[in-house]
């Protein structure tokens, strides 16, 4: 379980990013963190996987303070995607980048090696490729299968979707999804609202280094007043959904007025729509 | 608060000079400190340097560089002080002994080598690399790509720099352990990570140049600049304390 406890954080002693923020993500869950740039969700994470110390408060994983562990004990409890996969590539092969995480920690072992040749095989990763000259969506699916490789209970991911197109971006969140559903606890900070309404089950929202609310995903995109103080805006489903119910009174309390995803819309309104968006 | 080598706005002498001006007077002052060991002269000519950069509000920045040249010049300090046996022996050793003139030998180089290392880097501060560009270009007529060259260098310190913080995190974030260990267990781990670093750099740079390119870097002539950079009263009488700087260290260094 990760719990802040009136966490207050600056860089450099200087301003206050974060101010008295208090949450907590029990284990299994898949949380997002939603705002605008400077809101402090990257500030979050950083202090998540012990990168960044509270200046006030605590920040405690399975109960213990990040002050009282080292990061590469963290790092065996939380692993962290960045949002550049080049900062985090620095092997001439891809095999040598998924084992260098057991490397670092002194893990390596020969179920190391199979566990990382089946994550490769798992990715579509070739060991013998040069990272540096995959492209950008390869880079970043390599970047994380290194940090699945060494299945941490907790997976931080900042922005892991940024510069992939749309396909790259459905495989890196599938694989993220299949990794939920196994039991590890996902944190992610995105920008993209459909991709966080498609995935988490629920959100913190931040703005100006505060939370301003906790809350499962859809209930909080459907909240008017809350997305429009922390500049969000709803995906359009939930955008959808709520011109219907305010366009159409009448609509409002039914099925057609609350829906928040296209099969509740289809179940709402009788319809079965095909895959090209044709009503069949 | 400002990065390294990054421009500290304000209106001090040192600000309004020529661009070309202050790099002649900071390159004069510091060829003055190695025309002479005088331990005085090179003493005054650093209290001069904070006196200027006191002016300029960037003591902190002006600490901070006399701090890393001190740690550097450490090394030689050291060298000076195990290898000149002169004047009185302090403290004996198997080839020879410490003695007073390695003494003074190893704080005239410390003293020296941050007595000039911080004039050329407070003109640093206090001209934006645009201008320093321009103005060599205009005034000394070096080809603009040479002078580009040597301010896209400048410009890139800092955003390497904050490039190998943000590698060096990734990989602490990985359980990499970069504050245990002795010196070259933290050298074999740094290694790796010049691989990350060569490859932003070259990216980057192949970017910047391409962009430079397509919005026709190549027509770029000494005429293409509109901006002058005329030399004012300030700027001659600043040249003429220099070069009489400079007169006076070299005739310290040949009468004593």
């Amino acid at each position: 379980m990760i719990e802040f406890s009136h966490v207050s954080a600056s860089y450099d002693g200087e301003l206050a990013v974060l101010r008295d923020v208090s949450f907590r993500i029990e284990d299994g869950s898949f949380v997002a963190f939603v705002g605008t740039n400077g809101a402090g969700k990257s500030t979050t994470m950083r202090l998540i996987n012990g990168l960044l110390k509270p200046t006030e408060g605590q920040v405690l994983i399975d109960g213990t303070p990040t002050t009282e562990l080292k990061t590469s004990e963290l790092a065996q409890r939380v692993g962290f995607l960045f949002q550049n996969p080049d900062r985090q590539i620095c092997n001439n092969t891809v095999r040598e980048e998924m084992m260098f995480g057991f490397k670092a920690l002194g893990k390596e072992s020969p179920e190391a090696e199979v566990r990382a040749d089946e994550i490769m095989a798992a990715f579509g990763l070739n060991p013998d490729d040069d990272p540096f000259l995959l492209n950008r969506g390869t880079r970043q699916l390599l970047a994380l299968a290194s940090i699945i490789v060494l299945q941490p209970p907790v997976v931080v991911l900042d922005e892991p979707t940024t510069g992939l197109d749309f396909r790259e971006c459905t495989k890196v969140m599938e694989i993220i999804r299949r990794l939920h559903e196994r039991g590890t606890t996902v944190v992610m900070v995105c920008h993209d609202m459909e991709v966080v309404a498609d995935y988490a089950e629920s959100i913190i929202v931040m703005s100006a280094g505060r939370v301003l609310a906790q809350g499962p995903t859809y209930e909080l995109l459907r909240d008017r007043v809350l997305t429009q103080e922390a500049s969000l805006v709803a995906p359009q489903m939930v955008a959808l959904s709520l011109a219907l119910g305010s366009q159409h009174p009448q609509l409002a309390n039914t099925a057609v007025g609350q829906a928040n995803t296209l099969s509740e819309m289809e179940r709402a309104l009788g319809l079965e729509i095909a895959e090209g968006g044709e009503p069949r | 608060m400002t990065g390294f080598l990054e421009y500290v706005p304000g209106n001090s002498l040192l600000h309004r000079m020529n661009p070309v001006a202050k790099l002649f007077c900071a390159l004069l002052i510091s060829v003055a400190c190695f025309c002479t060991s005088n331990l005085i002269f090179l003493a005054c000519v650093l209290i001069f340097d904070f006196a200027l950069a006191a002016h300029c509000k960037m003591t902190r920045q002006a600490m901070g560089l006399a701090k890393a040249v001190t740690i550097f010049s450490l090394i030689l300090a050291v060298i000076q002080l195990l290898t000149n046996s002169t004047g009185m022996v302090l403290v004996p050793l198997p080839w020879g002994y410490i003695g007073t003139g390695g003494v003074i030998g190893a704080v005239t180089i410390i003293l020296r080598l941050v007595a000039a290392a911080v004039p050329l880097f407070l003109v640093m501060y206090v001209t934006k690399m645009t201008d320093l560009a321009n103005s060599v270009v205009k005034v000394l007529h070096v080809p603009y790509k040479y002078a580009f060259t040597f301010t896209s260098t400048v410009h890139f310190i800092p955003v390497f720099m904050n490039d190998m913080a943000g590698i060096m995190e990734a990989q602490t974030a990985r359980g990499v352990q970069f504050d245990q260990g002795s010196i070259v267990k933290k050298i074999r781990l740094m290694v790796p990570l010049c691989i990350p670093l060569l490859v932003s750099s070259v990216r980057k740079t192949n970017s910047a140049a391409i962009a430079a390119e397509v919005r026709g870097f190549n027509l770029r002539t000494r005429e293409s600049g509109y901006k002058q950079y005329p030399f004012a009263t300030l700027d001659v009488v600043s040249l003429v304390i220099c070069v009489c700087i400079l007169v006076v260290a070299i005739l310290l260094g040949v009468l004593l």
